[in-house]
C-alpha cells in the first residue's frame, strides 16, 4: 500500500486507522459528551449498555462513555507531557554527552546509570510518596524517570554521527558546537527518535493508568483511563462493562501507536 | 568452442525488479559460457547488471528480483529447477563466491579459522585434526604467514588484504569447480590489489578451476583474465579475448570504457596498443603545457601553504580516567605550495595521507610544526574566510542526509559571510551551475542524486566560499571510470576559472598522474619523495616509490 508515494506496510495502515479513530473519539470529548462525565445517578447504578447509556454506567451511576472520552484526554495529555519533559530535557542530556564526551559525559551517564537501575514504577511510587499524589506530581515523576532511555538512546546516535563527514565538513565551514548539534547533527536522529516518542507514549499511558490505578495519579471525581479501571475494580464481576470500557481504550491506544512506530522503523 | 567444454552456460537470461508495478529489466536476455579452467571477466559500470548475473548463478537473488525467462546450466542441470537444498549443497562444492567486502562477509564474533573451516564441515565429512590440518593447509595456500596464528584471529584484526586471502581459501577450500569474484580488490590500494589477482591467478592455474572475476576497472579484467565481456544495461555489447578487445575495441561503449581509464603514466613496451599510445601522447602534450602554464604561475604566485616540520599525533584513547597517552603519524613533514599548483600525495591506505589533509584543514589539532596558509598560522586562525575546504572521499557521508542541496550549499554562505538571504541564494544558483547542474536538484536531498552528481554538490559546496586552497581526499575514488573522467575534468575547469590550488590525496597513479603538477609519496608517516610528477614516475628513487609504481603498472 502506498501513501505519498511510500510503500507502507499493513500493520502501518491498520495502526494508522485504530490511531486516528481513538484520537477522534479523545477530540470529541473534549467539546462534547452525551452525558456530563461526573454527574451521578443513584436510580441507575451500575446498569449494563443500554440504547440511552451505550456503554452502561458505573456504580455512582455515571455514564461510561462520557467517562471514557473525557477521561482518554486527560490520560493523553499526562502522557504527552510526560514523554515531552522526557525528550526534551533526555535529548539535550543526550546531545551534549553524546557530542563532547570527556568527564562531563561519565558524570551525567553514571547519573542516568543510577536513575535507570530502580524499577521507573517505584521510583515514581517514592516521589509521589514524598511530593503527594496528584496529577502534576505525576507528570514531573514520570517525565524525570522517562529522560535516561532517551539521553541514551541520543547519546548513542550522537556518538555515530558526530564521526560522519558532514559533521567534519560543518566543522570546516566553520559552524559552531551548538549548530552543528542541534541544526546539523539532531535531524538525522530523527530515524529513531520518533519511533521512540510514539513508544514512549504508549508506556506514559500505561504508567498513567498503573499508578491512578493505585491512587497516586488522578484524583476523584476527574476521570482518567487508570482512574476508572481501578474503580471498577471492585465490581467486576457484577459489572464487569465497567471494566472493558477503559480497558479496550487504553488496548486499542497502545496497540494503534505500537504498529505505526514499528511501520516507521522497518523503513 | 564445443558444449562439453562449457562448465556453465547462462542461456538468454533475463532478471527483473517488480517496481511500482512495473517490471524493470536489469538483465537483458544475455547468453554466455565459462569454459573449463579459464577466467573469465565481467566489465562494465554499476547498474549495467553484473552483480545481479553472478548473484542469480549462486541463487542468491534479493527477493524483489525475478528471473523472467532464460535458464543457468551448471554441467548441464538448470540451476533454476534445483530446490533449495540442492543449491545449498552446490554452493561451495561446486561453485562458490568471493565478495567484495571482506570486512562485512566474514561473521565479526567467529575466528577466521572457525570460518573457512565451517566450510569444509558443511560439505565433507573428516575427523576434527583433519578439519584442522586441511583449514591450514589452505589458509598457507593463499600466502597467510603464520597460519596456526591466523587461525585462531578475528576478522577485524587482518587487514584488508589478509581478509580477502582468508576469503579466497574460504572459497577454494572445498575445491570448486567455478570460484565467483565480484570487485575482489576494489576495496584494497594497488599494491595489495596487483597481490590478490596474482593469487587468483595461481589458484586457477594450480586447481584447474574456472573464475569468473566481476569488476568495474578494466586494468583488473586485463591483468588476468582470458576472456572478457562487456555489459551495459543490463545487456553483453561485446565479448571476446582480452587482447583482442583491447586491441580493437569493437563498440563505441567499450571504446568510451577504455578512454576514460585515466591513461597510464608508463612509458609502456612497445607492444602497446595503439589506443593507449595515442591516448599516452595526447596527455604526455596536454601535461607538458599545463605545466609551462604553472611554471610561469608559481614564479609570479607566492606560496599559498607553507609546512614546516610537522608533526601530527593521534590521541590514544586511556581506560576511564587514565593518562591519554598519543601516537605519532605524521613525522617531520615539510611541504610548500604555490598559488595555481595541484600537488598529489599519494601511498598506501594508512599511510597517514588523511591524517595530513586533517592536519592541514584544521581538523587535527594534535599538532607540532607550522602550518601557514596564506602567512597566517593555522593554529591562531580558527576561522578565516580563506581557509581551505576539503572534498571528501564519499560524499555520500559528507552530504547531511537530512538536508536538501539548497540548504547543504548555502550553509556556509550563512556562516562565514554577511549576504542577505537573496544575495546567498544568487551565489548557490551561480555554483550549482558552475559544476554542471541545474536549479531542480536543489530541492532535491543527497540521497535522489547519483554519485557523480553528489560529487558534484560536494564540490559546489566546497568552492561557494571562494577557498584558494582546496583539499580533494581520494575524490573519485568510488566512482566508475566514465564519471571519474568526467568529476576529473569539472576539477581541472574550476582550476583554472578560479585559479585554485589542489592538494590531491589518491592511491590511484594514474589519476594523479592525470591531475598534479608535483607529487609527494608518503610512507609510515614520512615523506620518501617529492617530486615534479614525471621525474618521480619516470625515474623513482626511493625504494618504496619503485614498488609503488611497478605494483600500479603490473595492473595495468
Amino acid at each position: 500500500m502506498k501513501i505519498k508515494g511510500k510503500t507502507c506496510s499493513f500493520n502501518y495502515i491498520l495502526g494508522l486507522v485504530i490511531t486516528s479513530l481513538v484520537i477522534l473519539i479523545v477530540l470529541i470529548g473534549f467539546f462534547y459528551t452525551p452525558y456530563d462525565p461526573n454527574k451521578m445517578n443513584a436510580a441507575l447504578k451500575n446498569s449494563p449498555p443500554s440504547l440511552s447509556h451505550l456503554l452502561g454506567t458505573d456504580n455512582f451511576g455515571r455514564d461510561i462513555l462520557s467517562r471514557v472520552m473525557k477521561g482518554a484526554g486527560t490520560t493523553y495529555i499526562i502522557a504527552v507531557a510526560i514523554v515531552f519533559i522526557g525528550a526534551l530535557f533526555g535529548t539535550i542530556a543526550g546531545a551534549l554527552t553524546g557530542y563532547f564526551g570527556g568527564w562531563f559525559d561519565e558524570v551525567l551517564m553514571r547519573f542516568n546509570d543510577v536513575l535507570t537501575s530502580f524499577p521507573s514504577i517505584l521510583l515514581a511510587l517514592v516521589f509521589v510518596s514524598v511530593f503527594g499524589p496528584g496529577t502534576y506530581n505525576i507528570v514531573y515523576a514520570l517525565g524525570i524517570i522517562f529522560i535516561p532511555s532517551y539521553a541514551r538512546m541520543v547519546r548513542s546516535e550522537f556518538i555515530v554521527l558526530k564521526e560522519r563527514d558532514f559533521v567534519k565538513n560543518a566543522k570546516l565551514m566553520g559552524a559552531g558546537n551548538f549548530r552543528i548539534m542541534f541544526v546539523h547533527i539532531l535531524p538525522n536522529t530523527k530515524r529513531v527518535l520518533i519511533p521512540s516518542l510514539l513508544i514512549g507514549f504508549n508506556n506514559a499511558v500505561l504508567a498513567e493508568a498503573g499508578l491512578s490505578y493505585l491512587g497516586l495519579g488522578v484524583q476523584p471525581p476527574q476521570a482518567s483511563l487508570g482512574r476508572m479501571l481501578s474503580e471498577a475494580q471492585s465490581y467486576m464481576l457484577d459489572s464487569p462493562w465497567c471494566a472493558i470500557a477503559p480497558g479496550l481504550m487504553i488496548i486499542l491506544t497502545v496497540l494503534g501507536f505500537s504498529l505505526i512506530s514499528g511501520g516507521l522503523e522497518n523503513e | 568452442m564445443s558444449k562439453e567444454e562449457a562448465i556453465l552456460s547462462i542461456e538468454d537470461l533475463t532478471i527483473g525488479f517488480a517496481k511500482q508495478r512495473k517490471m524493470k529489466t536489469v538483465v537483458d536476455h544475455i547468453s554466455f559460457d565459462v569454459k573449463k579452467g579459464e577466467i573469465l571477466g565481467i566489465v562494465g559500470e554499476s547498474g549495467s547488471g553484473k552483480s545481479m548475473t553472478a548473484l542469480s548463478v549462486m541463487g542468491l537473488l534479493p527477493a524483489s528480483a525475478k528471473i523472467l525467462s532464460g535458464g543457468i546450466h551448471f554441467f548441464g542441470t538448470n540451476l533454476l529447477n534445483l530446490e533449495e537444498k540442492e543449491l545449498r549443497q552446490l554452493r561451495g562444492t561446486g561453485i562458490s563466491m568471493v565478495f567484495q567486502d571482506s570486512m562485512t562477509s566474514f561473521n565479526p564474533l567467529l575466528t577466521i579459522g572457525a570460518q573457512v573451516e565451517e566450510m569444509l564441515r558443511l560439505h565433507s565429512k573428516h575427523t576434527k585434526e583433519e578439519y584442522r590440518a586441511l583449514t591450514l593447509e589452505a589458509l598457507t595456500e593463499v600466502g597467510l604467514p603464520n597460519p596456526s596464528e591466523i587461525y585462531n584471529r578475528y576478522p577485524h584484526e587482518l587487514s584488508g588484504g589478509m581478509r580477502q586471502r582468508a576469503m579466497i581459501a574460504m572459497a577454494m577450500i572445498t575445491s570448486p569447480k567455478l570460484v565467483i569474484a565480484d570487485e575482489p580488490t576494489t576495496a584494497l590500494d594497488v599494491t595489495t590489489q596487483n597481490k590478490i589477482l596474482q593469487l587468483l591467478k595461481k589458484m586457477n592455474e594450480k586447481h584447474g578451476m574456472s573464475i569468473i572475476l566481476i569488476s568495474h576497472d578494466l586494468r583488473v579484467i586485463q591483468s588476468i583474465c582470458g576472456r572478457a565481456i562487456v555489459m551495459k544495461d543490463g545487456r553483453i555489447v561485446e565479448s571476446g579475448t582480452v587482447t583482442e578487445l583491447f586491441a580493437h575495441p569493437g563498440t563505441e561503449y567499450t571504446k568510451q570504457l577504455m578512454a576514460a581509464v585515466p591513461v597510464l603514466f608508463s612509458r609502456s613496451d612497445p607492444g602497446q596498443n595503439e589506443a593507449s599510445i595515442m591516448g599516452l601522447k595526447e596527455n604526455a602534450n596536454t601535461n607538458t603545457e599545463k605545466k609551462d602554464n604553472n611554471a610561469d604561475q608559481s614564479k609570479r604566485q607566492e606560496e599559498i601553504l607553507v609546512i614546516r616540520n610537522l608533526n601530527v599525533f593521534y590521541p590514544e584513547k586511556g581506560i576511564v580516567f587514565g593518562k591519554k597517552g598519543r601516537k605519532q603519524v605524521i613525522r617531520d613533514v615539510n611541504i610548500s605550495l604555490k598559488q595555481g599548483e595541484t600537488l598529489g600525495i599519494v601511498g598506501e591506505s594508512g599511510s597517514g595521507k588523511s591524517t595530513l589533509a586533517k592536519a592541514i584543514v584544521g581538523l587535527n589539532r594534535e599538532i607540532e610544526g607550522v602550518i601557514k596558509i596564506n602567512d597566517v598560522a593555522v593554529k591562531d586562525s580558527e576561522i578565516s574566510v580563506s581557509r581551505p575546504q576539503m572534498v571528501f572521499q564519499d560524499p555520500y557521508g559528507s552530504l547531511n542526509p537530512t538536508k536538501k542541496i539548497g540548504w547543504i550549499l548555502e550553509e556556509p554562505l550563512k556562516l562565514q559571510t554577511n549576504l542577505g538571504k537573496k544575495e546567498r541564494m544568487a551565489k548557490v544558483n551561480e555554483i550549482i551551475h558552475q559544476v554542471g547542474l541545474t536549479s531542480e536538484h536543489l530541492e532535491r536531498y543527497p540521497f535522489q542524486l547519483s554519485g557523480g552528481q553528489r560529487h558534484r554538490v560536494a564540490i559546489a559546496a566546497a568552492l561557494i566560499v571562494n577557498p584558494k586552497l582546496v583539499i580533494l581526499d581520494e575524490p573519485v575514488s568510488s566512482l566508475d571510470v566514465t564519471i571519474q573522467a568526467q568529476i576529473l575534468g569539472l576539477l581541472k575547469d574550476l582550476q583554472k576559472k578560479y585559479n585554485l590550488t589542489y592538494i590531491f590525496i589518491s592511491h590511484d597513479l594514474n589519476v594523479v598522474f592525470q591531475m598534479c603538477n608535483r607529487v609527494c609519496v608518503i610512507y609510515k608517516g614520512e615523506i620518501v619523495e617529492m617530486k615534479e610528477v614525471r621525474e618521480l614516475f619516470f625515474s623513482p628513487q626511493n625504494e618504496y616509490t619503485k614498488e609503488l609504481l611497478k605494483s600500479a603498472m603490473a595492473t595495468v
